[in-house]
């Protein structure tokens, strides 16, 4: 495709799906970008070609979008690295706005770039993982990457798993796992009962869900599962691999070893804002929404013009609702580029402005239960890989801070953490609580300020066929 | 490099590892690949993370720390650790479809 696009949108997951599909069904010209094979993000990831999955409930949703996402008419470019955002407001102070502009990584290794002339990010989520002793030992993976494994590859992490963290991912793993045929050694949940009862009356509007909760919790009784409520991970022990977790009561007790050969184990989501911290949009924390959150209006508009966030990236408010917000960024967008007036803008937002309001409350409710718990941060000790990129300890984190670094910009330059491959997408939550709790607060520690490449990205695909032979050297001058 | 061949040799989950594929679900036909010099089969588009767990092979390269070797853990593309090198070029293995002929090697 060539000239300016009117929409570009970064992630095929159920925001972006959606925000794509209802601007492109209206006629704008949209291109939408994911690193994935197929549309689908994580929670309706599409099996590999010629994979043959049970349907479920989740599958349904997905090829529902993915139907209406084919029959829009956006332009489709999978398998794409979006690695480059700039333009837009980001031109100097006096010049003329330019389009957006996305630079990626194509599937046969060459570079595309797009210009476009508004910029809707559908980023979502990654996982939060609170490090602990063992957690770098093969066999401890995370709770979302168990549930890519088996449903969209069919492959169990272990034979005998401990299934450990926060929120309703818990349990949906567990039982994915029994109906898998692995046995589950133990859940061992955050959460006590007590908090699970308070949360269920947000649930009451999703009977679905209550329904589909109480299935998995019913599995786990039938087959005798021990769920440990209000339990924490101590540690994973294991000579070259995995062999046993220590778990504990939060509130102190003995802890108890259980053998295993996998660990799944996530402690909540967290936004993906690589792409608004980038363009310095205004943020704000608020954990309950999983942490760091771009400002955004009503209608996803973020403080940079024709910039629009949806989905979980922008906020945990869940699958649900991520369609609704994808279809709120993409109606604004067309308002903010002329293609609708105020009128009929208002008219189509009222059915998706009600959708997300509905879907929001059970999300909420879910988001809060998987929000970080500054408790289980102090638990871990000194000794304790934090960084595992750049191998920074809990200890070496404290000792930067202690030197003067005051911010979570401060502590990576001082102390290697997050300038590792992964950005800080690893230890990023871990260390911004540490840092947090020495200077005052999440605010106060910030965040690292977005940086390009948004992932990593091969120098030589970059350079293309560009040789250091190319470079004309001159002759050197006569002696 | 601590040998990898030595990692790709001794990290197998033993008897288990080869009914790690859930059965019941349909795949296409097995390809070969090779991981450190071992001879491999998996599914055609099978990730190449999922494809290297289910043959037991969690240990995929060293870490900052060589004591500490890289697994796949996010399964997403998020993390990093699950990086090797496919016919000598870097890549997440969790995002890299399995394909016949592939030489797969430690980073």
């Amino acid at each position: 495709m060539t000239g300016t696009v009117d929409i570009a949108v970064l992630g095929a997951g159920p925001a972006g799906m959606a925000a794509a599909a209802e601007a492109a069904r209206r006629g704008a010209r949209v291109v939408l970008f994911d690193e994935s094979a197929a549309p689908g993000g994580q929670v309706y990831r599409a099996p590999p070609p010629g994979f043959a999955m049970p349907a479920d409930a989740d599958r349904r949703e997905g090829d529902a979008l993915r139907a209406a996402l084919a029959a829009s008419g956006a332009v489709l470019r999978m398998g794409h690295r979006v690695w480059g955002v700039g333009g837009g407001p980001l031109v100097p102070q006096g010049m003329a706005a330019a389009p957006f502009r996305i630079d990626a990584l194509a599937p046969d290794g060459s570079n595309a770039t797009l210009e476009a002339r508004a910029l809707l990010l559908a980023t979502g989520t990654h996982e939060r993982i609170i490090a602990f002793p063992g957690w770098t030992l093969p066999g401890v993976l995370g709770l979302a990457a168990a549930t890519i494994l088996l449903k969209a590859q069919g492959v169990l992490p272990g034979r005998r798993v401990v299934v450990a963290g926060a929120g309703p991912l818990l349990f949906a793993v567990a039982y994915k796992l029994i109906k898998a045929g692995a046995a589950v050694a133990a859940v061992v949940d955050l959460a006590t009962a007590g908090e699970w009862a308070r949360a269920l009356p947000a649930l009451a509007a999703r009977p679905d869900l209550l329904l589909r909760g109480a299935g998995w919790r019913a599995a786990l009784l039938a087959r005798r599962v021990p769920v440990l409520a209000g339990h924490r991970v101590v540690s994973a022990a294991g000579d070259a691999v995995l062999r046993a977790v220590r778990v504990a009561p939060l509130d102190g007790g003995a802890a108890r070893e259980i053998a295993c050969d996998a660990l799944c184990i996530g402690h909540g989501l967290v936004p993906g804002t690589e792409a608004t911290r980038a363009f310095r949009a205004a943020h704000r924390y608020e954990a309950a929404a999983g942490g760091w959150v771009p400002v955004l209006d009503a209608d996803r508009r973020t403080s940079i013009p024709l910039l629009y966030a949806a989905g979980d990236g922008s906020g945990l408010r869940g699958a649900a609702a991520a369609p609704a917000s994808g279809r709120l960024a993409a109606l604004a967008a067309l308002r903010d580029l002329g293609a609708l007036t105020p009128a009929a803008h208002g008219a189509a937002r009222v059915a998706p402005a009600a959708a997300f309001a509905r879907a929001a409350r059970a999300g909420a409710a879910m988001a809060a239960m998987m929000a970080l718990r500054p408790a289980l941060v102090a638990t871990i000790p000194p000794e304790t890989i934090i960084c595992r990129c750049e191998g920074v300890t809990r200890a070496e984190i404290e000792a930067a801070v202690a030197d003067g670094a005051a911010d979570m910009n401060q502590v990576k330059q001082f102390s290697r953490a997050g300038m590792g491959p992964c950005q800080g997408r690893l230890c990023g939550e871990t260390a911004a609580e540490l840092v947090a709790a020495r200077v005052g607060g999440r605010e106060r520690a910030g965040f690292a300020t977005g940086r390009l490449p948004l992932r990593p990205v091969a120098m030589d695909a970059l350079l293309g066929a560009f040789d250091y032979a190319d470079i004309p050297v001159p002759n050197p001058a006569p002696i | 490099m601590l040998g990898m061949d030595a990692i790709a040799g001794a990290d197998m989950l033993g008897d288990v590892a080869h009914d790690l594929r859930i059965a019941g679900i349909a795949r296409p036909a097995p390809v070969s690949f090779t991981f450190e010099g071992t001879a491999l089969t998996a599914p055609a588009g099978e990730s190449l993370a999922a494809a290297l767990l289910a043959a037991g092979i969690r240990r995929l390269g060293e870490g900052a720390d060589p004591a500490r070797p890289r697994t796949a853990l996010c399964m997403m593309g998020v993390c990093q650790q699950c990086l090797v090198r496919v016919d000598g070029r870097l890549a997440q293995a969790c995002l890299r479809p399995v394909s016949a002929g592939m030489v797969v090697t430690a980073a």
